[in-house]
């Protein structure tokens, strides 16, 4: 137990705006996961056993699976590097800037960097690290940590970002979150076109394909991923998963648990750098695998912790969170830890350190909250308790060193005489007087504040003659008393499970239709002979007279046809990048019926950019490209073979102030989908 | 012959509610069953364990077994925390002890948490209780998600005579009792006791009903420091409501 920890707790209880936002962080959150939920494919049990299962399985064969994703990395033309510790690692990222020449670097949302204090080591060697994150931008402004590990800025209101803006960016004050995001939609665009150096995180690297993939609604990390010449990604070597088919395991529990989402707005798929031809994408791509701590972990009693997928749902759940929010938890020192929340006050000692951490994990009620909305299936409570025991060595002839001293000894007592039932009978009677003694004869006893107890609430006084006196009198009583038969013993049965049936009723293209217009993208069917037309309309409607599109060879249909239309009605067509450009037309790979997700690769002719830069994105999809769920889209070849792809559902969008829905951040604003329907 | 049950009592019931205990010996006794409170027995060694004290954690749970183990049948626990302890943490306590290891495991097939008892095991839901006036029943945290008990007390409250079982808004969030956590971190328990006080008198209900003596010390404690009347109760209190034969 630790005065800086307690006092870090009772500043953020005194806070009435930080209460308010964590009140309200809970209450939605959970509300919208438990909606999400319902549209998973199969029962969340089930689905989350399962992921339980590849998770402990990969970990457990960790060695194997890091070999074969490593080795099918580099063959892809990833270059690989291993960092034991943190030291190491931001030793590595330093030294790929100073070669590279890097000044500036644009950097999306990663636990892994906090974990390792990237930014400051980057910041130390002299280079200017900009967090694009809209969230993780502004606790950067402020000089903070992030509150919560999807949220970070949770703990800010619409005022206090205003105020931060006026006062860092020199913009005029306002509280209007819209006009907010476009501040910071403007300010980091410039940042990622003049980034030297793009740094991501990786939500899930697929040892069978050497993917990584990265999970963004804004649109940050397509952007760190695409533009700069150079890309980092720094991975916590436990984020593995076997297969790609695991990875849509891991894309269905992931959004939902963590933003209520069927699927986030954007999965970025990388599987190397730039290739000769290809439009767009950095030309040198690292991966910068991190142990710091993880392999130590394996095989000890907090290993389970190794299966965090870092949604955030355990915080959200957690009446402990709700009241201290994250900047509460802190080290023996007061630094507060990169990972908040019950699987932070897990982490934090196993990873970090028991001695600086390890008090994290008493305060928990142990209500189990946590363990019942993970989605990797993790027995937060019982880790919980095996760091109170010790961590990763479980303490069994001595008393771990975080517990209180009083509560220790008390304890010690307490077990002496409960082992010895006359004893124990006696300390019974004699609390029974005393208290009465105490009470002056009352039935409650008013401790004091420091006792602990005392703080909020009064104490009953045992009862004159505890229950084992008063039994040879119930035993007497219970002579005769059977008035009937026992009742015949019945067969325990459980709730039985409900499988809801995910079989589609709809036809594709509508269920397509549905999910993307539900998200707010336009979708019309389209015969082909009349896309030049309509897409002519559309751009003169919006005034826009040039497009970044795919090139012909590569859309849907006669695509020469459909550009030299274009072309003829007077709109000028370039196939580079170009920041001035209002729209984007691209074609896609697959349309994934049950998200109304488009599946874009990047590659020769087909530059990412053109779906990510421009405001709107307009996509032509063929209706035979319509496929029914992610795992049928993950399973084309392509998604192998390209260098990088995206997986697109909806227009940007962040919540990261107050949670308040805001459409259009990095990413475009508009999205509309022209599907052409198939002859024959 | 009646069927016998032993009664592990727990040291709360023991000590601060033996009229608690003597309703569940009642309850049992109207069913047909013969109830055995084996001698010796004191506390499950779930303090200890909370607080990370496995040494003495074990102590408890070996002084607990070898009481238990000797008497035949099986035991009633009215307390879902303390029932979950025996049954799935005395498991982790013991999971490299060959010796204790089994004797756990056994032991712990034997626990039932009361209600469980009463509606899985006897099939009993309706036990001829009579109170009239508006309950609402607190989802213990242990019970409900450590031993999946929540549609048993639920269906016991139903079937009581004249009893209008309202709903606790928030039933499922944690009291704030969290055992050593409550004295170890009070400020975090008395504010997770306010939002459930909050919600008892919202929901209008004029007894909180709760399965596990842990919470109702808590909850009661608060509501008398605050001056108001003390108004949770254990279920085996209401089920014992019959009138007189």
């Amino acid at each position: 137990m630790t005065d800086t920890f307690h006092k870090a707790i009772r500043i953020a209880q005194a806070n009435p705006t930080l209460q308010a936002a964590l009140d309200a962080n809970m209450e939605r959150r959970l509300a919208v996961r438990e909606q999400a939920m319902t549209s998973l494919p199969e029962d969340f049990e089930t689905m989350r056993q399962r992921l339980h299962e590849v998770k402990t399985r990969t970990i457990a064969r960790l060695d194997e699976y890091l070999e074969q994703f490593v080795a099918r990395a580099q063959a892809n033309g990833m270059i690989v590097h291993h960092a034991a510790d943190a030291t190491q690692a931001t030793r590595i990222v330093i030294d790929i800037c100073q070669q590279n020449n890097a000044r500036l670097v644009a950097k999306s949302k990663s636990m892994v960097s906090e974990e390792i204090e990237l930014n400051h080591a980057l910041e130390s060697a002299g280079l200017r690290v900009v967090e694009t994150d809209l969230g993780e931008y502004i606790v950067q402004l402020r000089h903070e940590k992030p509150a919560h590990i999807i949220s970070p800025a949770v703990h800010l209101r619409r005022d206090d970002v205003g105020r931060l803006f006026q006062e860092k960016l020199g913009t005029p004050y306002t509280e209007d979150i819209p006009t907010l995001v476009a501040i910071a939609r403007e300010k980091l665009r410039q940042v990622f076109l003049e980034a030297d150096m793009g740094i991501s995180g990786v939500n899930a690297g697929v040892a069978e394909t050497g993917t990584l993939c990265i999970v963004t609604n804004e649109g940050n990390a397509r952007m760190v991923t695409t533009l700069p010449r150079v890309h980092i990604a720094v991975m916590g070597i436990e984020r593995l998963v076997p297969t790609l088919a695991d990875l849509a395991l891991v894309l269905h529990l992931l959004p939902r648990s963590a933003t209520g989402q069927k699927i986030s707005v954007y999965n970025t798929l990388i599987n190397g750098p730039r290739r000769p031809g290809d439009p767009d994408g950095p030309q040198r791509r690292h991966l910068i695998l991190v142990d710091n701590g993880r392999s130590a972990l394996r095989g000890t009693p907090l290993e389970e912790a190794l299966l965090c997928i870092r949604c955030g749902a355990c915080l959200n759940a957690c009446p402990v969170y709700r009241e201290m929010g994250g900047h509460a938890y802190v080290s023996q020192r007061g630094e507060i830890s990169p990972y908040p929340g019950p699987i932070g006050s897990i982490l934090a000692p196993g990873l970090l350190g028991q001695s600086e951490f390890g008090h994290l994990a008493r305060a928990s009620s142990l209500c189990g909250a946590c363990k019942e909305v993970c989605p990797a299936g993790i027995d937060l409570p019982k880790l919980l308790l095996r760091v109170r025991a010790g961590g990763k060595k479980i303490e069994t002839q001595r008393t771990p060193e975080k517990v209180p001293f009083f509560l220790a000894a008390g304890l010690r007592l307490f077990t002496w005489i409960a082992t010895r039932p006359g004893w124990f009978h006696m300390a019974q009677k004699l609390a029974g007087l005393t208290s009465s003694l105490a009470s002056l004869g009352g039935s409650w006893l008013r401790l004091p504040a420091f006792s602990g107890w005392g703080y909020s609430k009064d104490f009953p006084c045992p009862a004159d003659r505890p229950f084992r006196e008063l039994w040879p009198a119930v035993l007497d009583s219970q002579a005769g008393i059977p008035t009937r038969e026992p009742p015949a013993p019945r067969e325990i049965t459980g709730d039985q499970p409900v499988i809801p049936v995910s079989t589609l009723t709809e036809s594709l293209v509508e269920r397509f239709e549905a999910e993307l217009t539900a998200l707010g993208g336009d979708f019309s069917m389209c015969a082909e002979g009349e896309l030049a037309r309509r897409l002519v309309e559309f751009l003169r409607k919006r005034k826009i007279e040039a497009l970044q599109a795919w090139e012909a060879a590569y859309l849907p249909g006669d695509g020469h046809k459909l550009l030299d239309a274009l072309k003829e009605a007077g709109i000028r067509i370039t196939h580079q990048a170009d920041p001035s450009i209002k729209a984007g037309l691209t074609g896609a790979l697959a349309g994934i019926a049950a998200s109304g997700t488009l599946l874009l690769p990047g590659g020769a002719g087909r530059p990412l950019a053109a779906s990510l830069l421009p405001e709107i994105h307009l996509a032509v999809v063929h209706s035979d490209q319509m496929l029914p769920n992610l795992e049928q889209a993950l399973a084309l070849m392509e998604v192998r073979e390209s260098a990088a792809l995206a997986l697109v559902t909806g227009p940007s969008r962040t919540a990261d102030i107050e949670m308040a829905l805001t459409i259009g951040v990095h990413g475009p604003k508009e999205i509309q989908v022209f599907c052409i329907e198939n002859q024959g | 012959m009646p069927k016998t049950v032993q009664l592990f009592v727990t040291c709360i019931i023991d000590t601060l509610y033996p009229q608690t205990g003597e309703a569940v010996v009642r309850i049992l006794n109207r069913l047909g069953l013969q109830v055995e409170f084996p001698a010796g027995q004191t506390c499950c060694g779930q303090p200890a364990f909370n607080a990370g004290m496995r040494q003495q954690a074990r102590q408890m749970a070996i002084h607990t077994i070898r009481t238990l183990e000797s008497a035949p049948g099986d035991i009633v626990i009215p307390s879902g925390s303390c029932c979950a302890m025996m049954r799935h943490s005395y498991p982790e306590l013991f999971a490299d002890d060959p010796e204790w290891l089994p004797r756990a495991r056994a032991l712990g097939e034997r626990c039932f948490e009361f209600s469980e008892y009463l509606v899985d095991v006897l099939g009993m839901t309706e036990l001829g209780a009579r109170f009239p006036g508006k309950v609402a029943y607190h989802s213990s945290c242990h019970l409900l998600r450590e031993l999946g008990v929540d549609r048993q007390p639920r269906l016991l409250l139903e079937n009581i005579q004249e009893t209008k079982l309202v709903e606790l808004p928030h039933t499922q969030e944690c009291c704030g009792f969290g055992g050593v956590f409550s004295v170890e971190h009070p400020e975090l328990s008395a504010a997770m006791l306010e939002r459930k006080i909050a919600n008892i008198e919202a929901s209008g209900a004029e007894a909180v009903v709760a399965c596990d003596a842990g919470c109702i010390t808590n909850i009661n404690g608060g509501l008398h420091r605050r001056g108001k009347i003390p108004c949770a109760v254990h279920i085996a209190e209401l089920l014992d409501k019959v009138e007189p034969a």
